[in-house]
């Protein structure tokens, strides 16, 4: 045996502090929740932003770790059909307390009788992650759209606030051709989205991510493509 | 907006099991579940509560964490209770994840849960989960059944029925139906399915599917294409490395099939089934360090699994002895007469430890050992043929000749038409220095088995089906694991009831041989068509 000291193999606490931290932040929503719940609406806009950095805390976790796995040919990609209308549900149910509080109306126009493949997981982030951030940026509407498009599935999410600032749609174009140069979780966002939306494939087509001002509110729009 | 429809009959009434290891996912999921209208709600904070809560009730909804610390995890508690029968066709075992493993998404299908939630876990995910576990569970009761019942073409009539209406559970009644058309041996319909589905898309299991169709019509080049492809597209897609491994294995590249194995046990960290496949590779090869530290890992993981085998241990005890570190394979062989209670495993082990102390130049023991299994092995030749090879070669070394004739006699009659084996039996009497002995032991027993198979044969021929029998039964009792004699046995066993009429004792004899030749090899030849001659009687 060799008496030399070495590194602490840090996957083997990351496996078990990953699975410490979702405990944490799953107890820690339910409790933020519940005595939200009980405010007066005023003070339940005041205390939402609270909701907004838990959640912000479990996106950036979900997008490390998928990121993590992914470069190292880890991550169980599952490409499963879904059901568009279930799916949309879902991810519209787990925002649906953080917008009311915060006094935003969120409007779904999803194809009820589609169903599509993608990595539940994996899109679920993605889409949840952009509610999330336009629910900071909106004015009071949201819209989520989940539609068919010239044979790929197309979801938008789609606020009235003041649209997305330059640096923000030129860094959403630079991580679509391959380059991130936004820092910050604004970067991580990003090159998440555009990193799903590259693993889905079919038939030689790839799926593809866009920033966008305008859309049916006229404000920031953010648009996930899957083949 | 939408509505959150009041759910809550198909909650009432139903029973509930937890499994937590954090006290506050237990009281949160608690609480979720009563106010989906859940009363009967029991919480288990490890495995074996779990398993204790199991024995005791029956349960509808299973909630189970997947990491919990130390001991069985979250998937492994589920296939010792289907492994046990303690959850029904109807449990919805839905596992609650902090992230998605290669374990849970693509493991072996017959031990899936229902569905995985990924942690936060929050109330409106729950509710739409549940509800849609339990629909699917309900749909799809009537084909699970048969498919535990080993109905297969009950199985695929029931999948069709359902395929014919409008689905929500499409893909799945998909994959049983062509798993099912594997089992029955009808790739071609499976083939269709594959093609079918992939006409549309690239779905991995789909392709994969294809490749294993590819893999049992023996078209190796081009199943190793399609799971390579599979695993291109999907890097950590675990069934299409294990099937790739078997198919760089019976293509001869052994190499190939155990960097593939490696890389499953790296997806897979917890399957005891593929560090064991990983160590037999490693061993095959000659690779003892790989072989041995995989062994180590399976015994270790196998602890509290159901797949904890002895043959694992007695594997570990041979590569550690050959690595030159005797003190832990005999550890290894203590340890396995302990945990194993079985006569059988205790004189395997014993055979080893010979072998063990006689490689490793302590001639004092190995010869108290050959001594003592002389004297109990005597004329025992039921023992597997790897077993009474290393015994002979024990005896050998020991200088025991006699003891070795009759265990390499026995081996010799016991598997007359195993040509590897008889040449393994040649080359340890050549080792020991007794150049042409064994050739000469081999020929000579070999002949005697030969013989009375034949008489037993005129005798059949001539029609004296009693004497023939007779002959059989007699030569059966000598050699318990004679492929050969317990075919003709059950065949003239068939012929005789043919003519006469059926007999229980007959029926028992040849059931008894055709499981037997099944058991010591599944691809032999005959077997198929003297079984199905003796179910045609029966009916």
């Amino acid at each position: 045996m060799e008496n030399k000291e070495t590194a602490p193999d840090i996957s083997a606490f990351l496996a078990s502090a990953i699975h410490d931290m979702k405990n944490s932040i799953s107890v820690l929503i339910r409790f933020l929740d519940d005595n939200i719940t009980k405010l007066e609406p005023a003070a339940q806009r005041e205390a939402a932003p609270m909701l907004y950095e838990v959640q912000r805390v479990n996106d950036n976790l979900l997008q490390m770790l998928a990121i993590y796995k992914v470069g190292n040919e880890f991550y169980p990609f599952d490409l499963a059909e879904n059901s568009i209308g279930e799916f949309v549900r879902e991810v519209a149910d787990q925002n649906k307390s953080l917008l009311d509080y915060l006094g935003i109306t969120l409007d779904i126009d999803c194809d009820e009788e589609l169903y599509w493949y993608f990595d539940h997981e994996l899109v679920a982030g993605v889409i949840a992650h952009a509610l999330n951030n336009a629910s900071h940026y909106t004015k009071d509407k949201l819209r989520l759209v989940a539609k068919e498009e010239d044979g790929e599935l197309v979801m938008r999410v789609e606020d009235n606030g003041r649209g997305y600032p330059n640096q923000v749609l030129e860094a959403g174009d630079a991580v679509n051709k391959g380059v991130n140069f936004a820092s910050g979780s604004t970067g991580l966002g990003l090159y998440f989205s555009s990193m799903v939306a590259k693993l889905h494939q079919n038939r030689g087509k790839t799926g593809s991510m866009q920033l966008e001002n305008g859309g049916a509110f006229g404000g920031g729009c953010f648009i996930l493509r899957l083949p | 907006m939408y509505e959150v429809k009041d759910t809550t009959p198909l909650f009432v009434g139903k029973n509930y099991l937890i499994v937590d290891d954090f006290q506050g996912m237990r009281s949160m999921m608690r609480e979720m579940l009563r106010i989906f209208g859940g009363k009967n709600i029991d919480t288990a904070t490890n495995a074996n509560e779990a398993i204790a809560f199991m024995e005791k009730n029956r349960y509808d909804v299973v909630l189970c964490d997947y990491n919990l610390g130390t001991g069985k995890n979250g998937l492994q508690i589920l296939e010792e209770g289907k492994y046990r029968n303690l959850i029904g066709l109807a449990t919805a075992w839905i596992i609650i994840t902090a992230e998605k493993t290669s374990d849970l998404v693509f493991g072996a299908a017959e031990h899936m849960p229902d569905d995985y939630i990924i942690k936060p876990v929050n109330e409106a995910t729950m509710r739409s989960r549940l509800e849609k576990v339990l629909a699917k569970k309900a749909a799809l009761v009537n084909v699970e059944q048969a498919v535990r019942a080993k109905n297969h073409a009950l199985t695929v009539s029931l999948c069709d029925r359902l395929l014919a209406t409008p689905q929500t559970n499409t893909a799945e009644l998909l994959r049983i139906k062509t798993s099912t058309l594997m089992t029955m041996g009808h790739y071609d319909l499976a083939s269709q399915v594959f093609n079918q589905i992939l006409a549309k898309r690239d779905v991995p299991w789909a392709k994969t599917g294809l490749g294993k169709v590819a893999f049992l019509r023996g078209e190796m080049e081009l199943a190793q294409q399609l799971f390579r492809e599979v695993i291109r597209a999907n890097p950590a897609y675990l069934e299409a490395h294990d099937w790739l491994a078997k198919t760089y294995e019976s293509q001869g590249n052994l190499d190939e099939a155990q960097n593939v194995l490696a890389r499953s046990v790296e997806l897979s960290p917890t399957s005891v089934i593929r560090q064991r496949n990983l160590g037999e590779m490693a061993q095959k090869r000659g690779d003892l360090d790989t072989a041995a530290n995989a062994f180590r890992k399976t015994i270790k993981l196998g602890e509290h699994s159901i797949h904890k085998a002895p043959s694992v241990y007695l594997n570990l005890a041979r590569v550690c002895s050959d690595k030159g570190i005797p003190s832990e394979a005999l550890q290894v062989l203590k340890n396995v007469s302990q945990e194993f209670e079985s006569h059988e495993i205790r004189l395997h082990a014993k055979v080893l430890e010979g072998s063990v102390y006689s490689k490793s130049g302590d001639h004092n023991n190995a010869l108290r050992l050959a001594r003592e299994l002389a004297a109990v092995t005597g004329s025992d030749s039921a023992l597997p043929a790897s077993v009474m090879l290393e015994a002979t070669q024990l005896f050998l070394s020991t200088g025991n000749k006699e003891a070795a004739d009759n265990m390499a006699q026995a081996l010799v009659k016991n598997n007359h038409e195993n040509a590897s084996l008889l040449v393994q039996v040649g080359e340890l009497y050549d080792q020991a220095g007794m150049h042409g002995k064994g050739e000469e032991l081999i020929t000579q027993s070999r002949q005697e088995v030969v013989e009375s198979n034949n008489r037993a044969v005129m005798l059949a021929k001539e029609g004296k089906l009693d004497e023939a029998i007779q002959l059989l039964r007699e030569a059966r009792i000598l050699l318990p694991n004679n492929k050969r004699i317990m075919v003709n046995l059950a065949n003239v066993a068939v012929l005789a009831m043919r003519q006469n009429s059926v007999n229980d004792e007959l029926m028992q004899i040849a059931r008894d041989c055709l499981a037997r030749v099944a058991e010591l090899d599944p691809q032999e030849k005959w077997c198929g068509q003297v079984q199905a001659a003796l179910d045609a009687l029966s009916v």
